[in-house]
């Protein structure tokens, strides 16, 4: 029974994992940016999802789909006023610059909705539990698994098929050189940025929807979750933070599960230490990536 | 690592400029024999500390109001100066040492030892009465902070004692303990729990950990659907807002015994969140309930809260904050004066009548333990129900 159950919650987590990790990278792989209020756009959605579903009469599957879509137009705001005019600066002036969003917005939800956390309505069917080969799990969690599949799907089709996803393949290989065959340097921008703001709302979606509660602090965890993923499975490409969430994924439930009572306080301990082995031996991660070079303009 | 050096020499001066701040306002303290009492706050409006300080605030800024309608204490109006303490431990003693340079006569320090303390040990420093609405550390009292220093909740071995022993009058007799190990508060209070259960001859099966901010407890469900005997109930000990994460992933991956734990799960939050599907069936101790059922005094309260805020209060931390000044201003009266060695004697010698129920502080030898009954509340149909005030028979030595 717990075979079938750990597989299940593997494989939802580490498609959470994975999906937040792909929508940090995104925006690294062109920019070079560390992006720390990434999970702010993670909270948008959260906060969307509440006002909409609790103050307005919009069916839940409008609100869901107004949360990712405001999720990922803050994202290409952020973009605009404040990335934008600095980005041809250092990149430690982007990486204040991205904790100062970030803590603008924290503070915007702490004043204007309240500092503890507000409940946020979803529909019964979300949280209903189903058994899947003998394991009893919500519906969320196979939501969750195929809701990844059907992304990563799409995102694939797009990066390898259209103009605009080999374009920033392109950028995120050789961005001088990109720019030099007429492709516009913020147009590809915008659209990693918007891409992993769509991100963020997706995952929001099921990341509040665990506990059907949502405040202004709830991007840390995420946010940290991607770092990690990213760091085992590399921060060059698209691939790597997909393999790197579902590792992660696997790693967290393997040591919670494997680890006798004793040694389970020291768990998290056990996972950095595993981050810090592959920091020392790997540092590219799991999955290299191309040649890449300093982002310039 | 050029750019962790950065960020490290911005936070350095950020820091600087803090201290900078608070050296500059090192002024003579101002006279405090004005026309008014000043009592000082340095309750935190903002970070992870704020869902309970800010409510007390409320609370506390209502019962100045209430005071100085009824004509202030010692015949003078009060005065309430806040200064967001940030939940940061090193602002909040700045911010009480400013308080008490403005005239303040006594300190409310935030909710909890951490946090708190430093506006206590500021408040001692001084000569004052130090008081938290609602830190539950068996440390929050004389032992640790010094004779002039109280705290309004009961402490954790009380909170703890009360549902070990009311899960046991149930029948009860297994439990599996899930406990954050994120902040001490969570820590405590399993131990306690855990000591009185064993004591009356409970069964704990397991003593397992929990990380706030992990956001995952599927782990903790597969090892209690592994046990060979199932827990007649599982307590967890955590707090908002992944509290409502754990109680909602353990029922809805069926397991549906009765969930117990302490008064952070007093929280409207969960209540919502959890929602008539799986607001059922959770037990809980706090400090007071938001009806007349629990206190006939509380109609009043809640009619003038109302009037003050526009909205009914909507969390039981209110309360303590209210009665904190309520305290104070007793403590005034029966001193006579505003002398903080004066209040504490006046504090340690009076049997309160509060809205969280009556309070008696042991002397200052014996750590001003408070004396004090836990409110036992039960979750049903996601909508919160009063069962009773309960005094443990016994309470584990802090």
């Amino acid at each position: 029974m717990i075979g079938s159950e750990f597989i299940i919650n593997t494989l939802s987590l580490g498609s959470l994992y994975a999906l937040i990790a792909l929508g940090l990278v995104f925006v690294y792989g062109i920019l070079k940016l560390v992006n720390f209020a990434y999970g702010e756009y993670l909270m948008v959605a959260g906060y969307t999802l509440y006002v909409l579903g609790t103050f307005t009469p919009i069916p839940w599957w409008l609100t869901m789909i107004l949360a990712v879509a405001l999720a990922a137009f803050v994202s290409y705001l952020t973009e605009l006023i404040a990335f934008r005019p600095v980005r041809t600066k250092s990149l430690d002036a982007m990486l204040v610059t991205s904790f100062a969003v970030s803590v603008l917005l924290q503070n915007a939800a702490l004043l204007f909705v309240s500092p503890r956390s507000r409940a946020v309505p979803f529909p019964p069917a979300f949280s209903e539990s189903v058994t899947v080969f003998g394991a009893t799990t919500p519906v969320r969690n196979i939501l969750t698994i195929v809701t990844t599949v059907i992304l990563l799907v799409a995102l694939t089709l797009l990066m390898k098929y259209t103009v605009l996803g080999i374009a920033m393949r392109a950028a995120a290989d050789k961005f001088t050189t990109t720019r030099l065959m007429g492709v516009p340097a913020n147009l590809v921008i915008s659209v990693a940025f918007i891409l992993s703001g769509l991100l963020a709302g997706v995952v929001s979606i099921f990341w509040v929807g665990r506990s059907a509660s949502v405040d202004p602090l709830i991007g840390f965890a995420p946010l940290l979750i991607a770092f990690i993923a990213t760091v085992i499975g590399g921060m060059h490409s698209l691939q790597g933070a997909v393999v790197g969430g579902y590792v992660y994924g696997l790693l967290f439930n393997a040591l919670s599960i494997m680890l006798p009572a004793s040694l389970i306080n020291y768990r998290d301990a056990f996972m950095f230490a595993i981050v810090i082995l592959f920091l020392l031996l790997r540092p590219e991660g799991l999955i290299r990536g191309g040649y890449t070079e300093e982002r310039v303009g | 690592m050029k750019r962790i050096a950065l960020l490290l020499s911005i936070a350095l001066v950020g820091a600087l400029a803090l201290t900078g701040c608070a050296a500059k306002t090192d002024k003579p303290a101002a006279s405090t024999s004005g026309d008014k009492i000043k009592i000082g706050a340095a309750l935190c409006q903002t970070g992870i500390q704020a869902p309970l300080d800010e409510p007390a605030l409320r609370g506390a800024q209502l019962a100045v109001d209430v005071l100085n309608a009824k004509g202030g204490i010692l015949g003078k109006q009060v005065e309430l100066i806040n200064m967001d303490g940030k939940s940061d431990p090193v602002t909040v003693g700045n911010v009480a040492k400013q308080e008490i340079q403005q005239g303040a006569v006594a300190i409310i320090a935030p909710s909890d030892f951490d946090f708190g303390g430093p506006a206590s040990r500021e408040a001692q420093t001084a000569g004052l009465v130090g008081i938290s609405p609602c830190a539950s550390s068996p440390l929050y009292g004389s032992a640790a902070l010094g004779d002039k220093q109280f705290t309004m909740s009961m402490w954790n071995t009380t909170m703890g004692a009360a549902t070990a022993e009311y899960a046991y009058k149930q029948g009860w007799k297994s439990t599996y303990v899930i406990t954050d190990d994120f902040i001490d508060y969570t820590k405590s209070l399993s131990k306690y729990f855990i000591i009185r259960f064993k004591e009356l001859g409970g069964n704990v099966l397991f003593e397992d950990t929990y990380t706030q901010g992990q956001g995952d407890v599927s782990a903790q469900v597969a090892r209690i659907k592994a046990l060979k005997t199932k827990p007649d109930f599982i307590y967890i000990s955590s707090y908002m807002p992944d509290l409502a994460l754990m109680i909602r992933t353990l029922r809805e991956s069926g397991i549906d015994v009765p969930v117990v734990g302490g008064d952070s799960y007093d929280d409207p939050g969960l209540f919502e969140a959890l929602g008539t599907k799986y607001g059922n069936n959770i037990i809980f101790d706090t400090h007071g309930f938001l009806s007349d059922a629990a206190n006939p005094a509380y109609g009043e309260f809640a009619a003038a809260y109302e009037k003050k805020f526009g909205t009914p209060p909507d969390a039981v931390w209110v309360m303590p904050g209210y009665d904190a000044v309520m305290v104070l201003a007793q403590a005034m009266e029966k001193a006579g004066s505003t002398d903080g060695a004066a209040m504490a004697k006046a504090m340690e010698t009076t049997t309160f009548d509060l809205l969280t129920g009556t309070l008696k502080w042991s002397d200052a030898a014996s750590g001003h333990e408070p004396n004090k009954a836990a409110a036992m509340v039960q979750l049903k149909d996601g909508k919160p129900e009063f069962i009773g005030w309960v005094t443990p028979d016994k309470i584990p030595a802090p």
